[in-house]
């Protein structure tokens, strides 16, 4: 549902298209132009998917399927929240500290081996809660503080982190609770009730994106800020709600990452932040706002799962495997985004 | 924080102790010397931060020698800041006069040097642990600096190789798990792991992969590993114990907890239970309770002439000391004695855990 704008294109832009502009968009042209740029991530990935079977089998087990998906979960559910904030133009670094919040949280409300808690099902709605309200600050942060995004969730990563070590005392706290480990270690129809979460976060982000009134003023702030304003959007109350509802995503992850762990630690969020920008920026969500959205998501996180599973099947030395996933990021964005429109690549 | 987690927090202090610790020691120092008995030294510690189980287990150790020799005693905390660590040190030598015995974990390789030089211009006893540069000797600083302690990276990676072969019947194919790629405790542990690989040529390597230390990533990386090789996978070495019992979440979740023996190093809580239930063959550990008591014992008994240590052998003066290794057979005993009930430690036996000289 992104609404396509096709700006005129002047003189001036043409003089611009260098031989480093050119060469991308002539070969983007070739295969059919934008239209088929926007499924470039899609193409990616199942060219990925091919080149990993041809090279190892197994890959399309059944039971690697499940465990793709399980890897998938944690990933899927907070680039779904992300996807939000990209789309707005901002971004949110607070991934990290407001997931070991809400793991923490859980962790320590639930049954577990460092307090007598034991309040069940209360302790996953608390961490989803707190989650949320971490997001709801770094939004009032920005909106009524004028600290940009960057800033502001650069400071509720850490916030959230000090909690977590102070809360857990430096060390890793196990999850005793049997019907929240269930999870993970449950499965229904196959799939670990983990998995079932995720699919659910993503149909209501999808929902959120595609048929409410929210999700096309998050849209139309990245589209242009101030003429969103002056069509008498409310901006401010929209950034706000969309870092709660990123916030609220964030929680339901800490409680999954949890719940496959089986304990907490502060730690519990590192690299969760690169992951998850870079599964949303993949799958062709533009870091400039206003393009893509929680479809594309949904495939960048894909590819980036299934390329660290092939990765580990074909054998890739662990020294090289960063490398590869560099690569990775520079070509799956240079295919998706159409550079010949870009005025200024900052 | 009951007796079921006392491993990890048996050496931790709620705040209002350690504030209390604090207050106490600030009160004791602006007393004038007299009135401290000035004939007896005080004893220092000096570590990295208490928000780690590992440290905090350390302080327990250093506090209950210093009861049991009936001393002062002061923890100094870097906070991770090699200045600050320096400076404290440097202050509570002008404090004492030099009339004190330090045993320091320094923050980090080359902070070693700054606190051995303070601490011998001053006339104090010295113990280093972990952390010194290759070329700075305690005998080049007779008789302060007293010994300098290490636990053999490379022992403890075979250590728990050979166990895990010996689980799995000696043949068949295991996963290994290193550690962040950059750090010694890495590089050496996988160097054990190597060693045990040359001796046993029934036991197949399928592949070794760096899960950075962290439980997270090793839950990820497992479950990848089980598609490639399945029920190739006969056991899994991991160079912490952390990665360790991420894999072994990784097992659960595929219903073969307990079935795929894993081994690690660092004698956390999560492991010693693990083993406990069969989940981890076995875990070794450097035992933090032993450095902190044993790093101010060794210096207190140079400083009151116990012994001299410009006549000790090298080996009691860099030497690698004795991991406790936790497995099947001991760990009943251990977790009695290590985890419901504070461990009885012979704080005469100064040498008895030598295990040889540090490589060079």
């Amino acid at each position: 549902m992104t609404i396509q704008t096709e700006p005129l294109k002047s003189v001036s832009d043409i003089e611009r298209t260098t031989l480093m502009t050119f060469l991308p968009g002539r070969i983007a042209t070739m295969l059919g132009g934008r239209r088929w740029r926007r499924l470039a991530p899609l193409a990616v990935l199942v060219v990925l998917c091919i080149l990993i079977t041809i090279a190892n089998p197994n890959f399309i087990e059944l039971r690697n399927l499940v465990r793709l998906a399980n890897s998938a979960a944690v990933p899927l559910t907070l680039a779904m929240g992300l996807t939000f904030i990209i789309l707005m133009g901002s971004i949110d670094l607070s991934v990290e500290g407001t997931l070991s919040v809400a793991a923490m949280v859980v962790v320590l409300l639930a049954a577990n081996d460092s307090n007598g808690n034991d309040y069940g099902w209360w302790a996953v709605l608390a961490a989803i809660a707190s989650g949320t309200i971490m997001g709801l600050i770094s939004g009032l942060v920005q909106t009524m503080l004028r600290i940009p995004s960057f800033m502001a969730t650069l400071g509720m990563w850490f916030i959230g982190l000090g909690l977590s070590v102070y809360m857990l005392g430096g060390s890793a706290i196990r999850l005793n609770d049997a019907s929240i480990r269930d999870l993970a270690l449950h499965r229904f129809l196959g799939l670990p009730l983990a998995v079932w979460v995720a699919i659910g976060a993503f149909a209501l982000a999808a929902v959120i994106q595609y048929y409410t009134r929210l999700g096309r003023h998050i849209l139309a702030i990245g589209g242009d800020e101030d003429v969103t304003k002056l069509s008498g959007v409310n901006v401010t109350r929209v950034r706000i709600a969309a870092f709660a509802l990123a916030g609220f995503f964030f929680g339901i992850a800490g409680v999954l990452a949890a719940a496959q762990l089986g304990q907490s630690h502060a730690v519990i969020g590192d690299g969760r932040l690169f992951a998850a920008v870079t599964a949303v920026v993949v799958g062709g969500t533009a870091l400039t706002g206003g393009e893509g959205g929680v479809v594309n998501t949904l495939i960048g996180v894909l590819i980036v799962t299934v390329l660290a599973n092939g990765m580990i099947l074909l054998g890739i030395s662990p020294y090289i495997q960063q490398t590869v996933q560099g690569l990775m990021i520079i070509a799956a964005v240079a295919l998706s985004l159409d550079r010949v429109r870009l005025k200024i690549v900052k | 924080m009951k007796d079921s987690n006392g491993l990890v927090f048996s050496g931790s202090v709620s705040r209002r102790t350690l504030m209390l610790g604090a207050a106490a020691g600030a009160v004791t120092l602006a007393m004038p010397n007299i009135l401290r008995a000035a004939d007896k030294p005080t004893l220092v510690t000096s570590i990295r931060s208490l928000s780690n189980p590992y440290h905090a287990v350390w302080k327990t150790g250093a506090e209950a020698y210093a009861k049991w020799a009936g001393l002062e005693h002061v923890t100094l905390v870097s906070e991770g800041n090699s200045e600050k660590g320096i400076a404290d040190i440097k202050a509570m030598l002008a404090k004492t006069n030099g009339n004190m015995v330090l045993s320091s974990d320094p923050n980090d390789t080359p902070d070693a040097r700054p606190i051995v030089e303070a601490c011998a211009k001053a006339g104090a006893y010295v113990v280093t642990q972990w952390n010194k540069p290759a070329d700075l000797h305690p005998k080049d600083f007779n008789p302060n600096y007293v010994s300098h302690i290490e636990f053999d990276g490379i022992a403890s990676g075979k250590t728990i190789a050979e166990i895990l072969f010996k689980t799995i019947g000696g043949k068949g194919g295991i996963v290994a798990l290193g550690g962040l790629i950059s750090t010694t405790a890495a590089i050496e542990r996988k160097k054990g792991l190597d060693a045990a690989l040359a001796a046993n040529p029934d036991i197949k390597l399928l592949d070794f992969q760096v899960a950075n230390w962290k439980s997270t990533e090793a839950f990820d990386l497992m479950g990848n590993l089980l598609t490639r090789f399945g029920d190739d996978i006969k056991g899994i070495w991991a160079a912490n114990d952390d990665m360790g019992s991420g894999a072994l979440e990784a097992l659960r979740a595929e219903n073969l907890a307990g079935k795929v023996p894993i081994v690690g190093v660092d004698g956390i809580k999560t492991a010693v239970d693990a083993v406990r239930t069969g989940e981890f063959a076995c875990t070794v550990t450097s035992d933090p309770l032993w450095q902190g008591g044993m790093g101010l014992a060794i210096g207190y008994n140079a400083k009151i002439g116990k012994f001299d240590p410009a006549k000790e052998p090298p080996e009691h003066r860099e030497f690698y000391g004795k991991a406790v290794l936790i497995s099947h057979d001991n760990v009943e005993e251990y977790y009695k004695t290590n985890v419901e009930s504070k461990p009885e430690i012979d704080w005469n036996d100064l040498w008895g855990r030598v295990t040889g000289a540090i490589r060079a």
